[in-house]
């Protein structure tokens, strides 16, 4: 059977937009989706690799399944909602044990989600519309919340994961190219965040590819290995 | 319809049918007070009457369930609706696991765990009161030639992996044919319930509709304590012929996944796709086919009783005056009265005719059907029973393609005389047995 060559794993609570973002990218169009259950499985051909993504739920009651859905993973990315602090608190406290199983030189991106619904957002796009001073933006911005995590936090957040995962700066991205801030609704970032991510997979597949099979195969090989050698002396 | 709680021994809200369960809570504080007040006196509340309503209790473990009727519906249906609930919920979290919350924790708020769950239990209640499937322990299934039928069970037999207990095939929540493991089979059979379960919680939500999923489910008739991991996938575009695949070993997703793909393959080459949707747009059946023109109304769900087999039923074209949801609600309210009556514990019956405001109604309980009959209100004793048996014959006639006789079964437990290949022998023990 033709096995996926990496794995890329969607991780963070309920209602950040996981599945959202993964479909704006897949489908490249935004709709309502519905709370997921248990993981969903996608293919995504990239280059010569196939990249399976796995996105997960975000609910409590699926919690246990983490670490299965993130064994072996090359990438995992932490989701959180930018205007909601307590999404980004549950990722250290909840969801970055889980990803204990994954490959030891996985990489981490930490994506603050929905900053469409942010008055710095409404701020970015009236810059950008400055040369067409005719369109009235500021009744947009009125509606729009003050952002409630920042970048920094987000960053604050990698270099606490690294130290979780006991890797040196130096060795791994830097922290400010891992962390991203998208919207899943507008596709503000969307691409830049899955091509970057999958760009940075390719060398860790090409590393799996050439150290062999996963550990987990290894044992049942070292067992069915035993087996046969008691057989060979009975 | 029926208001149903669902609330925690201490207590605290975990579902309500309507409205919110914050605003609800002294509700349910008084209901918890009637179910407490009765207990402290070695005494369990099971129903209360009053003039125009019916509140009936149901303690599982932890949990306490109320529902509050003004239905035609006995006390003994309102259990079961509840019951249906308690098992929606354990087929998300399992038995053992809600025991456990509740003795570390009293007062856990469960909703925490079933946040994003209250469309499936919605959806199940909405079901319970309109499906007769519900009604008669049997699951709808499509009307479909044997011969097809039988191939697409044959195709499900050749795809398996070890591990692989139960693979299912459903076209609009309708079953088309259900393969079990022998040695799963020989022990238990896949119960009604369970597949009610199944296909609500994969009718409820439009997750299922992208992407492979792979999930743990816990099948509460056949183990309330533990949890299979279903594959779920849909085999067309539009979303209406779904495959469930489940198996006991939650590392098992690829090879899961590939017998999909086997399945898949082996559909487009004998064109089942095309066989299916042609047997969702045939109708299931109406008075026209069975031959018995002249009486107006519509004609019965039907649902032979095969002990120790899948138990399923078809369901028929609703025609007349029974098109509109209101009139459809009345006409399967008048059926749970009947059924209340043939099941009465004090008083059970086999055979009833009664004469309603609006039409007659007829049922007949044997030990191999259920029968449940509407007509015309000016219908004469005689003249329904010459309908019914003209039905019977025609039913017997098509039996093959209307009901799901013998599921057919598979072997995946990997045989220990070839020795391994290519499984995981302890895995396959493992899995099954610690599912158990």
């Amino acid at each position: 059977m033709k096995k996926p060559d990496g794995k890329v794993v969607l991780l963070g609570d309920m209602n950040v937009g996981k599945t959202s973002l993964l479909h704006r990218y897949m489908e490249r169009r935004f709709q309502d989706t519905i709370s997921t259950v248990g993981g969903a499985f996608y293919l995504k051909q990239w280059g010569p690799y196939n990249i399976s993504i796995w996105d997960t739920a975000g609910r409590e009651q699926f919690h246990g399944l983490g670490s299965m859905y993130c064994r072996g993973a090359a990438a995992v990315i932490l989701t959180y909602d930018v205007n909601n602090l307590q999404s980004l608190i549950e990722l250290e406290d909840r969801f970055l044990a889980l990803t204990d199983t994954a490959s030891t030189d996985c990489i981490f991106a930490i994506v603050g989600n929905k900053v469409d619904l942010t008055n710095e957002y409404a701020l970015l796009l009236e810059r950008a519309d400055e040369s067409r001073p005719e369109k009235p933006v500021t009744s947009c911005i009125s509606t729009k919340v003050q952002k409630q995590v920042h970048l920094d936090d987000a960053v604050a957040l990698y270099k606490k994961i690294l130290k979780y995962k006991m890797l040196d700066e130096k060795d791994v991205p830097a922290a400010e190219k891992m962390c991203f801030e998208t919207s899943a609704k507008t596709g503000y970032k969307v691409d830049y965040l899955f091509e970057t991510i999958f760009d940075m997979v390719v060398p860790i597949i090409l590393r799996q590819q050439a150290e062999g099979p996963p550990q987990t195969v290894d044992i049942t090989n070292y067992k069915s290995a035993k087996r046969t050698k008691s057989g060979c002396c009975a | 319809r029926a208001m149903v709680f669902v609330l925690s021994e201490a207590g605290k809200p975990i579902y309500s049918r309507y409205g919110n369960e914050e605003a609800l809570s002294s509700t349910m504080g008084v209901m918890m007070a009637l179910v407490s007040f009765i207990q402290s006196g070695d005494n369990a509340i099971r129903s209360i009457y009053s003039d125009d309503r019916k509140l009936v209790f149901v303690q599982q473990g932890p949990l306490v369930l109320v529902s509050v009727s003004r239905t035609l519906q006995s006390e003994q249906q309102l259990r079961q609706e509840l019951l249906y609930v308690y098992y929606q919920i354990l087929s998300m979290l399992t038995q053992v696991s809600i025991t456990r919350i509740f003795e570390r924790k009293k007062n856990y708020d469960l909703r925490r765990l079933l946040a994003g769950s209250e469309k499936i239990l919605d959806r199940l209640l909405n079901l319970v009161e309109s499906d007769p499937g519900f009604l008669l322990g049997a699951v709808r299934c499509l009307p479909l030639p044997a011969s097809q039928r039988d191939a697409l069970g044959a195709l499900l037999q050749k795809a398996i992996t070890p591990n692989l207990v139960f693979s299912i095939l459903v076209a609009q929540s309708q079953l088309v044919t259900a393969v079990q493991e022998r040695a799963v089979i020989e022990e238990c059979r896949l119960e009604p319930t369970d597949l009610h379960l199944l296909l609500n919680l994969i009718g409820a939500s439009s997750a299922f509709q992208a992407g492979e999923i792979w999930t743990p489910i816990c099948l509460p008739r056949f183990n309330p304590d533990g949890y299979f991991y279903a594959y779920i996938s849909y085999l067309d575009a539009e979303c209406t012929v779904c495959l469930v695949l489940l198996s006991t070993d939650k590392e098992s997703f690829y090879a899961v996944s590939d017998c999909k793909k086997r399945v898949e393959e082996a559909m487009r080459t004998q064109g089942s796709l095309q066989v299916l949707s042609g047997g969702l747009q045939s109708p299931s059946y109406s008075v026209g086919q069975v031959g018995v023109p002249g009486y107006p109304g519509e004609l019965p769900p039907a649902a032979p009783v095969h002990q120790r087999q899948l138990s399923s039923s078809p369901s028929p074209e609703l025609e007349g005056p029974y098109c509109s949801e209101e009139e459809q609600q009345r006409l399967f309210d008048l059926y749970h009265y009947l059924h209340s009556r043939i099941h009465s514990t004090s008083r059970p019956l086999r055979l009833i005719y009664h004469v309603a405001e609006k039409e007659t109604l007829l049922a007949w309980v044997t030990s191999k059907f259920e029968l449940y009959t509407c007509f015309s209100p000016l219908v004469t004793k005689a003249g329904a029973i010459n309908v019914l048996t003209k039905l019977l014959r025609w039913i017997k006639k098509e039996e093959d393609r209307l009901f799901i006789r013998y599921p057919p079964k598979y072997s995946t437990t990997p045989n220990p005389g070839k020795g391994t290949k290519g499984g995981r022998p302890d895995g396959a023990e493992n899995g099954f047995f610690a599912g158990l």
